[in-house]
């Protein structure tokens, strides 16, 4: 009896140092996580930095009398302040990832106010940067009002199954818009990059293929695209973490890298998100 | 001094209540859900016509949609005048400068460079957009009309 106790104990002290080792791993993971992707909306934000420092100047300089935007959605200092405040406020959140969680929640509230107001501003509506960024932002308050009260393995997983829910819905956004003759055709993308669009890929295929060819290359990328978009937007979040998360990186930095540098601004934010999947502690189930 | 997160002790209740987690959800599945209604609804890709076309019910309405990703969708044109459309114009300016634009084609006089770009000579411009969707089209003409000082009154000329 003596003996089989003297077997057992150690081999349970082991167990309970692994799982304390593990719970350990697991919260520096959860911090990871939401550092990782508060970095990824701020390199998204300041991505097309120089462009909204114009972009400030132009919206001061030309005012648009539109009565459709009511005065505070159409003022340059309003949209000035609330780009700064999603900056800064994001860049908090990060530095402070690990501590005052009640300040890091005050600060991803204000984050996504402020980006709120972005996505509604006169002068920046347009901008997807700010949609993606929003949701990202969405995501990281919830994530951080959990942090010091959830399982980490728990938050982990729960963490990166809405982070593929919202990659998968913005893909099935990109993809549903598409759905048109137009797209399938290959006549908007043909006019919007082809035609003249100076980025590496487009010049590349300009200077080595003649104007027929590039035009039937411009409907099978179309095709590439709506395809692309369709079948990962309907099935990224039925798959698991971390083959989720491979998806994600690479199709949103591809999207990027090939069409144009500057959708990083919109891109970098879901490359963080989707990475949070890597982070989940390899388990049976993958459930959130 | 307070505990690090990652320092801090495992929580003994792991089932805590998550209220948020849900409505994010949720969120995610209302949207995700309106997309897909758009292509088989007309009066969903109508209403995102009307978004892209600043014509929404209300600025409220237009807001409210402000959430769903909206990007590279729909086959949008637009064409930038120095002139009326009438018949003077077809004579003046024979040669059509219709290009497509990916999403919200009035970013053409909103967005800093199109405003830079299309504004900053202070004279009148007639900007003209078209949304096509599976079989529904919408044209709208604004005039940007200068009111010196460097802004622009925004002039809705045709909605159809």
């Amino acid at each position: 009896m003596d003996g089989e106790t003297a077997v057992s104990n150690p081999s349970e002290s082991d167990d309970r140092e692994h799982s304390v080792d593990d719970a350990a791993t697991s919260r520096r993971k959860v911090v990871m996580a939401y550092r990782m992707v508060q970095i990824a909306v701020v390199a998204g934000l300041v991505w097309k930095g120089s462009f909204f420092r114009i972009a400030d100047q132009v919206d001061g300089e030309i005012p648009l009398a539109d009565p459709f935007f009511p005065d505070w959605a159409r003022s340059a200092s309003v949209v000035r302040w609330a780009y700064l405040v999603a900056v800064l406020t994001t860049l908090v959140g990060a530095l402070i990832a690990n501590r005052w969680g009640r300040l890091r929640t005050l600060a991803v509230a204000a984050a996504v106010a402020s980006l709120s107001i972005l996505c509604v501003h006169q002068a920046t509506y347009n901008d997807a940067t700010f949609t993606t960024s929003w949701w990202t932002q969405l995501w990281s308050f919830w994530f951080c009002t959990r942090m010091e009260r959830d399982r980490p393995d728990r938050l982990l997983r729960r963490g990166a199954f809405a982070a593929r829910a919202i990659g998968s819905m913005i893909l099935i956004g990109g993809a549903v818009g598409k759905w048109t003759s137009e797209y399938w055709s290959g006549e908007v993308f043909y006019d919007i990059y082809f035609r003249e669009r100076q980025y590496w890929t487009f010049n590349w295929v300009r200077g080595h293929f003649g104007p027929e060819t590039l035009r039937e290359i411009a409907t099978w990328y179309s095709r590439g695209v709506v395809v692309t978009e369709t079948v990962v937007g309907l099935g990224m979040w039925l798959m698991p973490p971390r083959a989720a998360a491979t998806v994600g990186v690479v199709l949103f930095t591809s999207i990027a890298l090939f069409s144009n540098h500057l959708l990083f601004s919109v891109m970098w934010c879901l490359i963080g998100l989707s990475a949070v999947g890597f982070l989940v502690p390899a388990t049976p189930s993958s459930k959130p | 001094m307070k505990t690090k997160v990652s320092d801090a002790p495992l929580p003994e209740n792991s089932q805590a209540r998550d209220p948020l987690f849900p409505v994010l959800l949720l969120a995610i599945g209302a949207v995700t859900a309106w997309l897909l209604l758009t292509p088989w609804v007309p009066a969903v890709a109508q209403a995102t016509m009307k978004r892209f076309h600043l014509r929404s019910r209300s600025f409220a309405a237009w807001a409210l949609q402000a959430p769903i990703p909206a990007m590279y969708n729909f086959a949008n044109q637009y064409e930038v005048r120095e002139l009326p459309e009438d018949l003077i114009v077809s004579f003046l300016e024979p040669e059509s400068n219709r290009r497509y634009i990916n999403h919200f084609p009035l970013r053409v006089l909103t967005f800093a460079d199109g405003r830079y770009r299309h504004l900053r000579p202070g004279k009148d411009r007639w900007v003209t957009v078209w949304t096509r969707y599976r079989g529904q089209q919408i044209k709208t003409v604004i005039h940007a009309k200068p009111v010196g000082g460097g802004g622009f009154e925004w002039i809705v000329q045709e909605a159809d």
